[in-house]
């Protein structure tokens, strides 16, 4: 009990570091908001007119008075869920541009990596099963030479041969064509359709972690004396592979696979501005190219959050899983 | 038909990289139903090799290249997988050398008898089989981190028992255990093994241990055996000059007169190809056929050995070849290099060390005794100046208070007090040669440059008695045998010119026939270099050799002290009176 209680209390206290960076760190940055948007309507030639900066900067509600009112107008916003309007996406506010963005990466990101760690473990077991058999070969030596390539490399090559030369699937985009987003069948199938190219590319890579890891992991636990000893006491093959091999050598990973779920909403940039895809990562690589202040602290937030919460998931399964940690913990 | 029979069985190691190790060449040996048999080697002998290969365990890449092994009729080292399994815990089982992580780390003890029961098709009632190990049964709902060593090792030992086979392979089954505990689960394995009969074959490098176990003990020399004869008349006459050697390792420390041998040089490297007797480098006696004929395991005395001279005298006597006499004249009254005044430590509230007081005294060595736990480790660190007592005071020559060193000056003060410690592979750095190990402290306290060091290094080496020293110089830990990296670390020790040496246990891992050799060149250079000692260990016959005065720790506090041989005769205290019967004493086994 202690030891979820003193995890749940660092998480509190790290999300508070957390809002507070998130707070400062654009702060400190150089540069005006209100001019960067000018210069971008007027072109960089032309020269900055004040008024029209003051008056953007009125109409975006800039943030002014000192930094600790600054400061408490934040927490209160941040509280409200209000995280203000988006110089981008003008007029729209940031939290309803999250909300659109949100499903598009939870679910092809969500889902790709939900299937490339159960994939993966259970190639990299499999592997550490069969070692040094031509299964373990093949699996190890194809996940080695799968993980040096480039993904962008990768990602490009799949849109080449599959959407330009084959024309089977769309070259990017989230939806498109004919359909428009809603709760209806055209527009499912017309997203499904979109997805697939981006999901495959993240099928590809995503396992390679999860089974190099799962199978040294596993190696190891069935050379470990217990797994020895477990033979010895006459086990079946398979039970000495599973309860001693496999559900020891899963514990990094599943601890592992929470710290990536949080990562999520960072890790999807590449692939999103690949694939041109309507989710969080492309909005972020928006919103810092356009000094969107808002809509960058509160993506930035989002990804922290997600973060955070995935960590302390990791340790309290990590906690359910393995007495040794409950119990170094509560001393 | 015996139990088992073990006919010229080879195993080989063939790494990837590398060259193929033979380490078990041509066995053979049979253990009757119910018979309890030693096997008895140093590191590397292959002693766990076999064991393996018995237990069909081997893996990649060791494979069994020739021979054979029946148990009970089955012919293990040819039948499948399948074949193997009935027999496997039901008839054979076992207890590793570490059994320290031979529990699954993640189930409860309890899963993990039941496992072992439902593989089977069996009941059984592990509470009873604790009871046996004399554990309580809610051990069965903890986890194996939740228990101690010693218990994790009754553990091991009730579930080699749980399906009562008819054999039982015990592989140092109480190494790393503190002595007292280890004593005590081998007396309970004894008892045990005549109440219900199984055989036992035990595996262990600790000849003492063997010889007052076992009926009958077979010697293994670079994976071959070399002397196989029934304990008793081994306990009298010894055929092999090896064992003759180990024989001599051992001796009674209550003794007015005491002596121990030892057995220079380290078995040779089995890799490649040998001819001759494998023993002839370090052998006292070798004549010249020795280093060309190779000899057979032949009849020999009460049983077989395998020697060209006992092959053609009958009878060798390779006893006392090279030994170490501890001569210990009444220590003159010098006066003390550091002064231990009752010194305390508390950790948590909790003590540690209570109100102990100590000399060290130059040219002289004071042993700590005591159990894990005693607080020997943390007077250790009070006299390096690592803790700081809580109440009380250690002061070094010249008044100096070590609690209230601080920065550079605790720094000048930790030169002077070097550490010696018990493992030997964990205390070097495997990427560094023993000269670049030896050069830093003389470069950093002493001030000498990159050359003087070097040949500062050389001179240390020869010290400590690896001749010639440019043999040693460049060489990586790896390429050392453990008695050679203990003198590393003992060399390392001396280089920036201490007054104090602490040494924690510091033959504990070496092999029995290397640790009088260690001993010795502790003493001498105590004596010579006019060194203060302070010896920690939990073993009395090596505290008898070494030590002058003798301090015996107990729960932080001392519980009997005074000149070591007069300790050791009057033992009062019941945990000095423990450790003395913990000692393996072969000669007063009935
Ligand atoms: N995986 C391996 N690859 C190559 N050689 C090995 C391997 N394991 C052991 N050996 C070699 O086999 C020989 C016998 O080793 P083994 O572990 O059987 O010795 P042992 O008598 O049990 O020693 P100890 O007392 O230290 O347990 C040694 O020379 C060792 O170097
Ligand atoms: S054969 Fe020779 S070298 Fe070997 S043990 Fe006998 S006497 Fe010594
Ligand atoms: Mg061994």
């Amino acid at each position: 009990m202690r030891y979820f209680l003193r995890r749940a209390g660092f998480f509190l206290a790290t999300l508070w570091a957390a809002i507070t960076l998130n707070f400062l760190i654009p702060r400190l940055q150089p540069g005006d908001p209100a001019e960067a948007i000018v210069s971008r309507l007027g072109g960089q030639s032309q020269a900055i007119d004040p008024a029209q900066v003051e008056s953007i900067r009125k109409m975006l509600g800039t943030p002014d008075g000192n930094l600790l009112t600054q400061y408490g107008d934040y927490l209160a916003a941040v509280a409200r869920g209000d995280f203000g309007i988006s110089y981008t996406y003008f007029p729209y506010s940031v939290t309803h541009m999250i909300g659109q963005g949100l499903p598009w990466t939870l679910i092809l990101v969500g889902v790709t990596q939900v299937v490339s760690f159960v994939a993966g473990t259970l190639l990299g077991a499999w592997a550490a099963y069969r070692r040094n058999s031509r299964v373990d070969s093949v699996i190890t030596l194809g996940s080695t030479f799968v993980g040096t390539l480039p993904f962008f490399w990768l990602a490009l090559v799949l849109i080449y041969v599959f959407a330009i030369t084959l024309n089977w699937f769309p070259t990017g985009g989230g939806y498109g064509g004919g359909s428009d987003p809603g709760w209806n069948w055209l527009f499912f199938s017309d997203a499904f359709q979109h997805s697939i190219l981006p999901a495959v590319s993240l099928l590809i890579v995503g396992p390679i972690g999860w089974i190099i890891g799962m199978r040294n992991n596993m190696v190891q636990t069935l050379g470990e004396d217990y797994a020895r000893l477990a033979r010895a006491k006459g086990l079946p093959r398979r039970r000495v592979a599973l309860t001693y091999g496999a559900r020891i050598a899963v514990l990094p990973n599943v601890t592992g696979f929470a710290i990536a779920l949080g990562g999520i909403l960072g890790g999807t940039v590449l692939v999103e501005s690949i694939f041109n895809y309507p989710g969080l990562g492309r909005m972020m690589l928006e919103a810092v190219s356009n000094r969107d202040y808002p809509l960058m602290q509160a993506l930035f937030l989002f990804i922290t959050v997600g973060v955070l919460i995935a960590n302390l998931l990791a340790d309290l399964l990590y906690g359910v899983l393995d007495p040794r940690v409950r119990r170094e913990e509560a001393g | 038909m015996a139990l088992l029979e073990v006919d010229d069985l080879s195993v080989t190691y063939s790494p990837r990289d590398g060259t193929p190790v033979r380490a078990v060449d041509g066995v053979s040996f049979e253990i009757a139903d119910g018979e309890f048999v030693g096997l008895l080697g140093e590191s590397g002998s292959g002693k766990s090799t076999l064991g393996n290969a018995i237990l069909r365990l081997l893996d990649k890449p060791a494979a069994v290249s020739g021979g054979s092994v029946r148990f009970d009729g089955v012919a293990v080292t040819s039948a499948s997988e399948e074949e193997i399994r009935p027999l496997r815990w039901a008839k054979i089982s076992t207890v590793f050398q570490s059994s320290m992580n031979s529990l699954n780390p993640v189930i409860t003890i309890g899963a993990q008898f039941a496992d072992t029961f439902a593989a089977h098709g069996r009941e059984g009632d592990p509470a009873t089989l604790l009871d046996l190990v004399s554990l309580d049964a809610d051990v069965l709902r903890r986890y194996p981190h939740e228990l101690s060593g010693g218990m994790k090792q009754r553990v091991a030992l009730a579930l080699a028992l749980a399906l009562e086979p008819k054999f039982v392979l015990l592989d140092e089954p109480t190494t790393g255990l503190d002595v007292v505990v280890q004593h005590n689960i081998l007396q309970r394995l004894r008892e045990l093994q005549s109440q219900l009969g199984f055989a036992v074959l035990f595996i262990s490098h600790d000849l003492g241990t063997v010889m007052e176990m076992a009926d009958r003990v077979m010697v293994m020399y670079a994976g071959e055996l070399v002397e196989d004869q029934p304990a008793r008349a081994m306990m009298s006459a010894q055929l092999h000059p090896y064992t003759q050697g180990l024989l001599g390792s051992y001796a009674d420390p209550r003794a007015t007169e005491i002596s121990v041998d030892y057995i220079p040089g380290r078995p040779p490297d089995l890799s490649r190809p040998q001819v001759g007797c494998r023993f002839a480098a370090r052998c006292p006696v070798a004549i010249d056929d020795c280093s060309t004929q190779h000899p057979q395991l032949l009849p020999a005395g009460a049983g077989t050995a395998r020697c060209l001279l006992v092959e053609r005298a009958g009878l060798v006597d390779a006893r006392r070849a090279r030994s170490f006499v501890a001569v210990r004249a009444e220590a003159p009254a010098v006066d003390p290099v550091l002064t231990v005044t009752d010194a305390a430590k508390e950790y948590r509230g909790k003590r540690a060390v209570d109100g102990v007081s100590f000399e060290l005294r130059p040219g002289q060595v004071t042993a700590l005794v005591g159990q894990s736990g005693s607080g020997k480790t943390t007077i250790a660190r009070l006299v390096t100046g690592v803790e700081r007592p809580t109440s009380g005071s250690v002061t070094f020559t010249g008044g100096v208070d070590v609690g209230s060193l601080r920065g550079r000056k605790l720094r000048a003060y930790r030169r002077h007090t070097q550490l010696v410690f018990q493992d030997p592979f964990a205390a070097l750095n495997p990427t560094r040669t023993p000269a670049y190990a030896l050069s830093r402290p003389l470069q950093n306290h002493l001030g000498l440059s990159k050359a003087q060091a070097r040949t500062r290094a050389g001179e240390l080496l020869e010290t400590v008695g690896l001749h010639p020293a440019s043999q040693y110089l460049d060489k990586l830990p790896h390429q050392l045998s453990g008695g050679q990296r203990q003198r590393v670390v003992i060399a390392r020790a001396l280089a920036p010119e201490p007054r104090i040496l602490v040494a924690d246990e510091p033959i504990s891992m070496l092999d029995v026939s290397i640790r009088a050799e260690i001993l010795e060149l502790l003493d001498n250079l105590v004596r010579t270099r006019q060194l203060g000692m302070l010896y920690i260990t939990h073993d009395l016959l090596s505290a008898r050799l070494l030590a002058d005065e003798v301090l015996v720790l107990n729960e932080g506090q001392v519980v009997e002290r005074g000149r070591t041989l007069q300790v050791i005769q009057n033992a009062q205290a019941t945990y000095t009176q423990e450790l003395l019967d913990a000692i393996p004493n072969p000669v007063t086994r009935s």
